[in-house]
């Protein structure tokens, strides 16, 4: 089969055959002709797939790389500018570093934190307890909503000067009246806490892969004497390192593109003091607010650099500490 | 069953299509390319506002429609935020609507990027400006020519929580105050809450409203005419800062947190939230409604105390109706801003939700069916605006301020509050405020 769809010729057994053989082998012959010359159709079922490829990716990604070289402003032809977006980011425009300072916070703080979250929750939630099923979906609800404007809002609302936070830290007499969204010192650790509690989906991954793990290690480590703690450190973690790379390697991702929160809580601003200016915030101002959809391309194209960069380093440190069983 | 999960089984599917995909929409996301023209048969328009100008907005255009049931209307209407964003990436995508509510503050902008359709040919014959005054008309004019119809009198005030004032023995300041006063009656209202109360909210980042009618009691303006440049000293913007740190540091103003949370939100301003009484934002009353219970007053922005201090205050335009150029139906928008502007029935629908209307008729039509405080609001206006045009040494009201004039407004705000939070000292971030925004204004 494989030999005949790739266009090879199908030799004939060299077995003398029976009639009944003979015409069965007829009947193959005559399918696979057919449909070696109909080999167009996997296509066409192929082609929406196409169309969303190029059209919606790879063309607007060779469209953006182009625009980055020129000043594009979104109302008006662009017009060719060589290196100057690329130069004016690094050299010239002390707003870019402050994204790019306030985002690599959040990915390198938000990402441990959360995944530290999810595997303990993942740890609770790996047994048969009565109900089970409704303690995961509570647990997970809110990775559902994380992405939703509504949750940023009631964010906002919640560490504003006025809001439940205070009221609970009120609670222990610990009510400054600290406002966390709007100081520059705290504002970005807001943003953190949102992420961190959206543990949702590395958590349902985390389950998967415990899940997966044997159940007979485990009891001979017992057995033998060794403690909730140590079977942890030696058995659980090591065994789960391909989950919880690939976590690792998906959170950075997500973490690097965070915009929603960013915009939400800040009221589009990324303030106070650019504080929680993310990078994506900062890319989606100078391209739709502040009319530079040139420079906003080139820091685009930084960004895809910067992921590629991490997502490379990440597969290449894995082989260090990783383990696999094939 | 393996005993641990493959490489093969997690990372070829997995991780693969979401790499890609991860990376794939930052990049897509931002490409596009430049179009003309709606394609629908009707005549799209679009506005920002309140339900309040929303409805009205809806109730005027039924009646239009009713007059030239040729011309169908669709209407589409939301907050200030993300407006412009939406029309930016309308322009872009070749969906510009026809005829659209504009920002006096970047309708040079547009002109210029030749976005808007110029209207002096209509002029006269289907647009009748009878009764706008010319320093109204400059509001919509830019480089000489006209791209957009004021709604109404724009002019630079506080609004004050008068039952507030009151409730603590304080008496409204007269209309012919002074920064100094501003000072005292701010510090005083903290004093007699029990400190509960701020006075003022922090004007320090205000530009629109605040600082520069500062600096024309000074003979500068915030731009040059040119709009390439500031039009105003280091000098003066280290007196306004200092100022503002004077007023935070005797509890006049409340403290930089409270600010930053009102940026962009007007639920959040201080005299909203009931921690200041006076507030530059007329957002607080500014869409004919107000957004708090108290009685609330009008005054003029305070001027003086200095020599040579000369008038400061100007008339500016409200919000501007304008056409877009890639439309194919400027003819028809142009009938439908000559409504707004002169149909006694429309004049009435809009009330003051587009501002103090525009001509003495406009205003006398819709004088008996206003509210207490429209009235006060009208009374203010109409003061300032006679002072304005009385005063022999007033600056013409300012020119459409130039491209990446909001980006320095903000660049201001944020420079207010480093300072106020203590990040910098007023000295390094006023030269670091002129270093940026002369890298924007250039750039």
């Amino acid at each position: 089969m494989t030999t005949a769809q790739t266009g090879e010729v199908v030799k004939e057994p060299s077995v003398p055959a029976t009639p009944s053989d003979q015409r069965e082998r007829d009947r193959m012959r005559r399918r696979l002709a057919r449909r070696r010359g109909g080999g167009w159709w996997p296509y066409l079922f192929l082609a929406p797939w196409f169309v969303g490829l190029f059209g919606l990716t790879i063309y607007p990604m060779l469209d953006s790389l182009y625009l980055s070289f020129t000043n594009f402003d979104l109302l008006t032809p662009a017009q060719w500018v060589g290196m100057d977006n690329y130069n004016r980011m690094f050299a010239e425009d002390p707003v870019f570093w402050d994204s790019v300072h306030a985002t690599l916070v959040y990915v390198l703080v938000s990402v441990p934190l959360k995944l530290a979250l999810a595997l303990a929750v993942a740890m609770l939630l790996n047994r048969d307890l009565r109900g089970i099923g409704l303690y995961r979906a509570a647990f997970y609800l809110p990775s559902l909503l994380g992405g939703a404007v509504a949750i940023a809002i009631v964010w906002r609302q919640v560490f504003g000067g006025e809001g439940l936070f205070n009221d609970f830290l009120g609670w222990f007499g610990l009510n400054t009246g600290q406002d966390w969204i709007s100081s520059p010192d705290t504002a970005l650790y807001t943003l953190v806490l949102l992420a961190v509690w959206q543990f949702g989906t590395p958590m349902v991954i985390f389950l998967a892969g415990l899940k997966q793990l044997p159940k007979d290690v485990f009891e001979a480590a017992a057995i033998d004497g060794a403690g909730a703690v140590t079977r942890f450190f030696k058995i659980t973690l090591p065994l789960l390192t391909p989950i919880v790379f690939f976590n690792v390697v998906l959170q950075i991702i997500d973490a690097f593109k965070t915009f929603t929160p960013a915009f939400v809580i800040s009221n589009g601003s990324g303030g106070p003091l650019n504080s929680t200016m993310l990078y994506s915030l900062y890319l989606y101002k100078k391209g739709f607010t502040d009319l530079q959809m040139g420079y906003a391309s080139a820091l685009a194209w930084v960004l895809f650099l910067v992921i590629a960069l991490f997502t490379a380093v990440n597969f290449i440190a894995s082989r260090y500490w990783v383990h696999y069983d094939d | 069953m393996g005993h641990q999960i493959s490489r093969r089984t997690l990372f070829r599917t997995a991780s693969g299509l979401a790499v890609a995909g991860a990376l794939g929409s930052s990049l897509s996301a931002c490409a596009g390319g430049t179009g003309a023209g709606s394609t629908s048969g009707d005549l799209t328009m679009t506005w920002w506002g309140s339900d309040d100008r929303h409805n009205a907005y809806k109730k005027a255009l039924a009646l239009f429609q009713k007059q030239n049931s040729k011309i169908k209307i669709r209407e589409t209407y939301q907050g200030y935020d993300g407006y412009f964003d939406k029309f930016n990436t309308n322009i872009a995508g070749g969906s510009a609507p026809d005829l659209l509510q504009m920002d006096t503050a970047l309708v040079a902008q547009y002109a210029r990027k030749g976005v808007l359709a110029p209207l002096d040919s209509y002029v006269g014959k289907s647009l009748d400006l009878t009764g706008f005054s010319k320093t109204l008309l400059a509001a919509g004019t830019v480089d000489g020519e006209f791209y957009g119809v004021p709604s109404g009198i724009g002019v630079n005030q506080l609004t004050v929580n008068r039952s507030g004032l009151e409730k603590l023995g304080l008496k409204l300041p007269d209309r012919e105050w002074t920064w100094a006063d501003l000072k005292k009656i701010a510090q005083d209202v903290h004093k007699k809450s029990g400190g509960k109360t701020y006075g003022v909210d922090d004007g320090g980042g205000s530009t629109l409203q605040c600082f520069e009618v500062f600096a024309r009691e000074k003979g500068q303006t915030f731009f040059s005419d040119d709009g390439k440049k500031l039009g105003f000293t280091s000098d003066t913007l280290q007196e306004w800062w200092e100022y503002w740190a004077e007023m935070r540091k005797t509890n006049a103003s409340p403290p930089p947190a409270i600010t930053s949370a009102a940026h962009n939100d007007l639920t959040k301003n201080a005299v909203v939230i009931g921690k200041a009484l006076f507030t530059f934002d007329s957002g607080v009353y500014g869409a004919g409604g107000s957004i708090t219970d108290a009685q609330l007053d009008f005054l003029p922005t305070p001027q003086g105390d200095f020599s040579g201090a000369r008038e400061g205050n100007f008339v500016n335009g409200g919000v501007l109706l304008c056409a877009t150029k890639a439309s194919k139906k400027v003819a028809d928008s142009v009938k439908i801003m000559n409504f707004f502007a002169q149909d006694d029935t429309a004049i009435k629908d809009m009330q003051l939700f587009r501002g103090i209307p525009p001509t003495e008729k406009a205003r006398n039509l819709i004088a008996s069916g206003l509210t207490e405080t429209d009235k006060l609001n009208m009374e203010n206006a109409d003061y300032i605006s006679q002072r304005v045009s009385k005063a022999s040494n007033a600056l013409p009201a300012p020119v459409p301020p130039p491209q990446g004039a909001d980006q320095i407004w903000d660049l201001l705000f944020q420079s207010n509050l480093a300072v106020a939070f203590g990040k910098k000292s007023i000295k390094a971030q006023l030269s670091e405020f002129f270093d940026q925004a002369s890298g924007i204004l250039g750039g």
